[in-house]
């Protein structure tokens, strides 16, 4: 049985563990504090936990200037509501003034299914990593969620997490070293890279279980940062298996496979498969349908792998 | 609140001119810029770097400085020229205004330019970032305030007024927000592109403290930004009229100087109308 764990209370949990070691740590809400795992740490730090209702422009701009008195402020919401609706502030005040803000995105991706295409957020990761200095965090496991905060807490300069809702599956191990721009190899393989990131990367590795049972050996990497990329590990990759797959809970249009693609066209080009969300307004349901009618499941993404390969 | 002798208001006279003159050492050099807004604005800067405000031009990051947020950061001839005056850095610098990889661009660069806290330009910005700071030095229990200036076209944002309800609800009194009521913007008049009338009583049903001055009066400027908090628990606010391009009375109160592309002979006049200026302050 899989050890599920909740990615908003892991989240609030690793951010009064933060808070403890650093007091220099501040939780900013737009009314999302419940709904994103802080009610511990408003208990913990009430004097800490700032609350500014559902205004999410402004409080971009606050943060930067909390930043500039030596603040470290984690703003958290709903995802679309902490990048698109505030990106002009979210470009100027924290990117452009390379303030030491944190955003996390929370209930990203298709998570919010039964929500719709309002509260869906699938353009986060383009968007935001247009942005000149802001890193990019997209942790594929509850592993990977409490090593990003503590990542992102010692990192100067604006980070980015995008964070899902439903329970995920342990998949990293504990005690393994994350590093901010460095993917990880969780499976070895050389017939083909499959390149999963964030709330998929537990689909893409049911994938990979699959088609190693089909005798295809995939290599399974994750790729928790989206910027700054890896480029070592991806032009390894792509040098040592021939092909890569991206899998990605998000628009194909500027995300995951895009950065890939970026690079590898430029410096190593070979076959590529990205797995996404093509141009489209996403329907409602059931998360994990419409994670199948989308193609992200683990054996849609094999099946999709297997004729790429064929 | 500072009380302003007379003697103190004529060498602060003489320190407005001089700052509207380096502008015009900075249009000399870069020949167009937004210098309305600049001249509109230009009193109320003079005194909060010469009066008002607390810093150290050898330590612009002096944690306990006051903190000054050029909102309409398109108004930055204006701060070019006073942090200029105050030491900030040298005057030569000001001549490099409009070249290629200047340290004065258009907008407010904090990471080019000693003394400027925040990069602005698109409007709607400034306040939410110094209701941040304000804030900070609040948790940091320090005494230094937050200044702003931001412009009456500006006020359209609705940017502005997510930060004016916060600033209110979090009891930002260490915040002082001059409006720089000079009526123009490119279109026209602010009452007729976009009335935000009553001002006041805005800002009032927001939560803030309201009084309104003449922008150009130094004395009226020091005498109020030095009584802070206005009310106890509320963020300040003063709307300060002011009249476009002052000093430059060709310009003066027209909205086609918003921004203006200087011509040689346009900046003689200007120069010989600044002298005259100073000449009758004595």
């Amino acid at each position: 049985m899989d050890d599920l764990r909740d990615p908003r209370k892991t989240f609030g949990e690793a951010l009064v563990d933060a808070a403890e070691k650093n007091q220099n740590i501040v939780a900013l809400s737009a009314d999302s504090s419940s709904g994103s795992g802080m009610t511990p740490f408003r208990e913990r730090f009430p004097e800490r936990h700032i609350e500014f209702g559902i205004m999410e422009q402004g409080i971009m701009g606050f943060s930067a200037g909390l930043a500039t008195t030596g603040k470290i402020p984690f703003v958290v919401a709903i995802a679309p509501f902490v990048t698109a609706r505030p990106f002009e502030m979210f470009r100027n005040d924290l990117g452009y003034m390379h303030q030491n803000v944190k955003v996390v995105g929370r209930c990203a991706g298709l998570t919010y299914s039964d929500l719709g295409a309002t509260h869906q957020s699938l353009d986060d990761i383009a968007i935001i990593r247009t942005i000149p200095g802001v890193t990019v965090l997209n942790p594929g496991d509850p592993v990977d969620i409490v090593k990003a905060v503590h990542a992102a807490a010692a990192h100067v300069g604006p980070v980015y997490i995008k964070l899902g809702s439903p329970k995920m599956p342990v998949l990293m191990d504990e005690n393994y070293p994350f590093q901010i721009g460095k993917g990880v190899v969780m499976q070895d393989g050389s017939d083909v890279t499959i390149i999963g990131t964030g709330t998929v990367l537990s689909k893409a590795a049911e994938a990979t279980r699959i088609l190693k049972e089909k005798g295809i050996q995939a290599r399974l990497i994750n790729m928790h940062t989206i910027k700054p990329l890896d480029r070592e590990l991806v032009l390894k990759a792509a040098a040592e298996t021939g092909k890569i797959v991206t899998v990605e809970e998000g628009y194909l249009a500027g995300g995951l496979g895009s950065c890939i693609a970026e690079l590898i066209v430029a410096e190593h080009p070979v076959p590529m498969k990205m797995i996404g969300i093509d141009d489209l307004f996403c329907d409602t349901g059931p998360y994990e349908e419409l994670l199948a009618m989308y193609g992200l499941q683990g054996d849609r993404i094999a099946e999709t792998v297997e004729k790429f390969l064929a | 609140m500072q009380k302003f002798s007379k003697d103190e208001k004529i060498k602060l006279e003489k320190i407005a001119v001089k700052n509207r003159k380096n502008v015009l050492r900075l249009m000399k050099a870069g020949r167009m810029g937004h210098i309305g807004g600049a001249l509109s604005a230009i009193d109320i800067i003079t005194a909060l770097y010469f009066k008002i405000m607390r810093v150290d031009p050898q330590n612009p990051k002096w944690p306990q400085r006051d903190r000054f947020v050029l909102s309409a950061g398109h108004k930055c001839l204006a701060l070019y020229a006073t942090l200029a005056e105050k030491g900030f850095f040298d005057h030569t610098v000001l001549d490099t205004y409009g070249s290629l990889c200047t340290r004065l661009g258009g907008h407010p660069d904090m990471y080019k330019v000693p003394g400027v806290e925040t990069n602005t330009g698109a409007l709607g910005h400034g306040l939410s970032i110094a209701g941040g700071m304000a804030m900070g030095l609040k948790m940091d229990g320090l005494d230094a305030k937050v200044y702003v200036i931001m412009g009456d076209g500006e006020l359209a944002e609705g940017s502005n007024w997510e930060a004016a309800a916060a600033t209110s609800h979090h009891r930002l009194d260490n915040l002082l927000v001059f409006v720089d009521r000079n009526h123009l913007q490119i279109s026209g008049k602010t009452v007729d592109v976009m009335s935000y009338e009553p001002l006041d009583q805005r800002w009032q049903a927001f939560g803030w403290s309201v009084r309104e001055i003449d922008g150009h009066d130094l004395k009226q400027i020091v005498e109020n930004a030095t009584d802070l908090p206005f009310e106890k628990g509320k963020p300040s606010v003063i709307i300060a009229n002011t009249v476009k391009s002052k000093g430059l009375s060709f310009a003066e109160d027209k909205a086609d100087y918003h921004y203006w592309k200087a011509t040689d002979e346009d900046l003689a006049i200007a120069e010989r109308e600044l002298d005259e200026i100073e000449e009758r302050i004595g």
